[in-house]
């Protein structure tokens, strides 16, 4: 039987060396997952193939909130809050003259004067606490460039610290003073 | 054999995008570019470019325990899970429950307890168990570390969550590629660099101060946690170079022995590699090994202001 | 077709499903949409993956993501270490000691209003340079983390043109302000108290 068989084999073998592998597969136990020699640059290329296909981890989704990353993304929310209106401002500026607006001092004195007071506060509140987080997280960020307060106890406790700053002196500006 | 293996795989991949293929030619006109295209080409073109959007637990099935018993503490853990066999798959949240009294108490155990008795196809790399290798590293209820060094909260209401770790390509399950980590590495060559040799011709030697400055910056092990907590290497992943491997340049620009100092400065001296750095400070949050990358960079900055 | 290709799967789809341990291999998963590689699928696969998954979804809406990553690229071999750019002080040292000192510049000036109520005329000038100098920074900055280079160029080079524009504008409409106006301590103190 064996030698009938190894026989039968040989015969294919001489018959079609191309095709060796098929009937071997239906003869022999086959694993699927077989290991194979792949030459190198065929190797990088299906690497390169299966990259392509990957997918990225999720991230800002995922990532715990923790006072270092909000308070970054916050203070550079802030910064854009407040130049961003100074940007439009200095735009209107310019082209005040030619669209016959007023944004002279005293005009816009008299204009938010007669605004409402729920108007007014909100427009305090919108300035005052980007400006006190921005100003006061701006400290935190001069002392760590000089390369002090880089703990990590230090750094939880003058965020809260500097958190709790913006939000009394913002309602204080935006209410009293 | 490799070709035929490769050409089933192709053929497969064929069969598997036929249905879709067929619905999306349904109003094929002539000016349809995909139309005399080969169809393997199209079926590349319709495979979604790497989704970032996972499917939530809630509509994935639940693994239970395989055996229960009566006190059980039973945990469940959240498991990202991407396989790229599937490769048009969307990466999906898979539930598993384990009896925490059957289970090691770190989060490493746990894993290895589901691939030996549950799941055997999860996958994750891990290697001492002791966190000196940095294999294990993954995101762990939001926050990157090694799972040998995490232990499982005990409180058996609050889930876990496993995800790799964040922004990085997944080869599968909780492996991320991290080819391009360890090719920032090599570009900042992490090794002593030197022309004079020796006074005494047998060993660089160095004060106790000087050795003391690299303490906090040799234990290192490049588990990329750090750099994998920075958004702003999220971002820029591809010229930034992330808290590690500036952690690893200072190591070397601050070893008394080494006298490229001038030129590890200048590698860094641009606007990307470095100065993406603006101190959020997840880096040092986040070091399983209890560095502080941020510091190190704070120094790099401090040492380059006003070279 | 996957069938003739390979005799190996048709012979297990022959078989009955319990005899799919290898279907763990990696070889299996190639073709998730079909009912025979279902059924091959070991118990808890099959439970794990969910029915929605299974049968190829209809997606009515579609959620187009900002800025989503590109697919994954790899220049060189593992073995080469990344491209280092060349040095360029004016973007890298020079650059941020400037920042740092505008930013710390700008500490007293931002408290003396407080302090004084408003500033004369030179303080307040300072005041505005520093605030431009600063504001475009932070935007710039802004542009060179979220509009990369490598990633989006056009959009980088055109926002970064604009952003020199914008800031221009702004230098050219404070200048006017301040020879024209009150100046902007004294002109946010009265809108304050409005």
């Amino acid at each position: 039987m064996a030698s009938q068989r190894i026989f039968q084999l040989g015969l294919r073998r001489v018959a079609a060396p191309g095709l060796r592998v098929q009937p071997a597969g239906r003869m022999v136990q086959r694993r699927l997952a077989a290991t194979e020699h792949v030459s190198q640059p065929h190797g990088t290329e299906i690497l390169a193939k299966q990259r392509l296909r990957r997918p990225v981890s999720p991230h800002l989704t995922i990532y715990r909130p923790q006072i270092t990353w909000y308070a970054s993304a916050l203070n550079r929310v802030c910064g854009i809050m407040l130049s961003g209106p100074l940007y439009l401002f200095g735009f209107a500026y310019l082209a005040a003259p030619t669209l016959g607006w007023h944004l002279e001092t005293q005009s816009m004195i008299a204009a938010v004067a007669a605004w409402p007071l729920v108007a007014k506060v909100a427009l305090k509140a919108y300035f005052a606490f980007p400006f006190f987080f921005h100003c006061l997280n701006g400290f935190r960020h001069l002392s760590w460039d000089v390369g002090v307060g880089f703990k990590n106890q230090t750094v939880i406790r003058t965020g809260w610290t500097m958190i709790a700053m913006t939000v009394a002196g913002s309602l204080y500006y935006t209410f009293i003073g | 054999m490799a070709c035929t293996r490769a050409f089933s795989r192709l053929a497969t991949r064929r069969t598997a995008v036929r249905p879709a293929v067929f619905f999306s030619r349904g109003f094929a006109s002539v000016n349809d570019v995909h139309a005399r295209e080969p169809i393997s080409k199209v079926a590349e073109k319709i495979v979604p470019a790497p989704a970032t959007s996972t499917i939530p637990e809630s509509k994935t099935s639940t693994i239970k325990e395989p055996e229960p018993t009566k006190d059980a503490r039973n945990k469940t853990f959240h498991i990202y899970r991407w396989s790229p066999d599937e490769p048009s798959s969307k990466p999906r949240m898979q539930s598993y429950t384990l009896d925490l009294n059957k289970t090691g108490p770190m989060m490493l155990d746990a894993l290895i307890r589901i691939k030996n008795e549950i799941d055997p196809t999860l996958t994750f790399r891990r290697s001492c168990r002791e966190g000196i290798c940095g294999s294990c590293a993954m995101n762990i209820d939001g926050v990157n570390t090694l799972a040998c060094l995490c232990r499982i909260p005990t409180e058996t209401a609050k889930e876990s969550r496993i995800y790799p770790l964040p922004h990085m390509y997944i080869v599968k399950d909780l492996v991320p590629d991290m080819t391009l980590f360890y090719k920032q590495y090599r570009s900042v060559k992490p090794y002593l660099q030197r022309d004079t040799p020796a006074p005494d011709g047998r060993e660089y030697r160095q004060s106790k101060e000087d050795r003391k400055k690299l303490d906090g910056l040799y234990e290192c092990i490049l588990c990329a946690c750090c750099s994998t907590s920075c958004p702003s290497y999220w971002w820029n992943q591809e010229e930034y170079l992330g808290p590690a491997v500036l952690l690893q340049s200072y190591r070397w620009i601050a070893d008394s022995r080494d006298e490229r100092r001038a030129e590890r400065q200048d590698a860094l001296n641009n606007s990307m590699s470095l100065y993406r750095c603006h101190t959020i400070l997840n880096c040092s949050r986040t070091c399983p090994k209890g560095l502080n990358p941020a510091l190190a960079i704070a120094e790099i900055k401090k040492g380059m202001a006003f070279a | 077709m996957a069938s003739i290709m390979r005799p190996g799967l048709l012979r297990q789809a022959c078989q009955t499903p319990a005899a799919s341990q290898r279907m763990l291999s990696t070889m299996a998963g190639s073709a998730i949409n079909r009912p025979i590689a279902q059924q091959l699928r070991p118990a808890f696969a099959r439970s794990a993956i969910p029915k929605s998954t299974r049968i190829a979804a209809f997606h009515a809406t579609q959620r187009n993501q900002i800025l989503p990553p590109l697919p994954q690229t790899i220049v060189g071999t593992a073995n080469d270490p990344v491209p280092v750019p060349n040095p360029s002080p004016s973007h890298g040292n020079y650059h941020w000691t400037f920042e740092r000192i505008v930013a710390a510049g700008l500490i007293p000036v931002t408290i003396a209003p407080f302090a004084a109520g408003s500033l004369n005329p030179v303080t307040d000038s300072i005041l505005c340079a520093l605030l431009i100098i600063h504001s475009h920074i932070g935007f710039e900055a802004c542009i060179i983390d979220y509009f990369p280079k490598k990633r989006v160029p056009r959009v980088h080079k055109a926002s970064l043109w604009a952003l020199r524009a914008g800031t221009v504008a702004l230098g050219l409409a404070l200048y006017s302000f301040e020879t024209n106006d009150v100046g902007i301590t004294e002109a946010i103190t009265r809108l304050w108290h409005a």
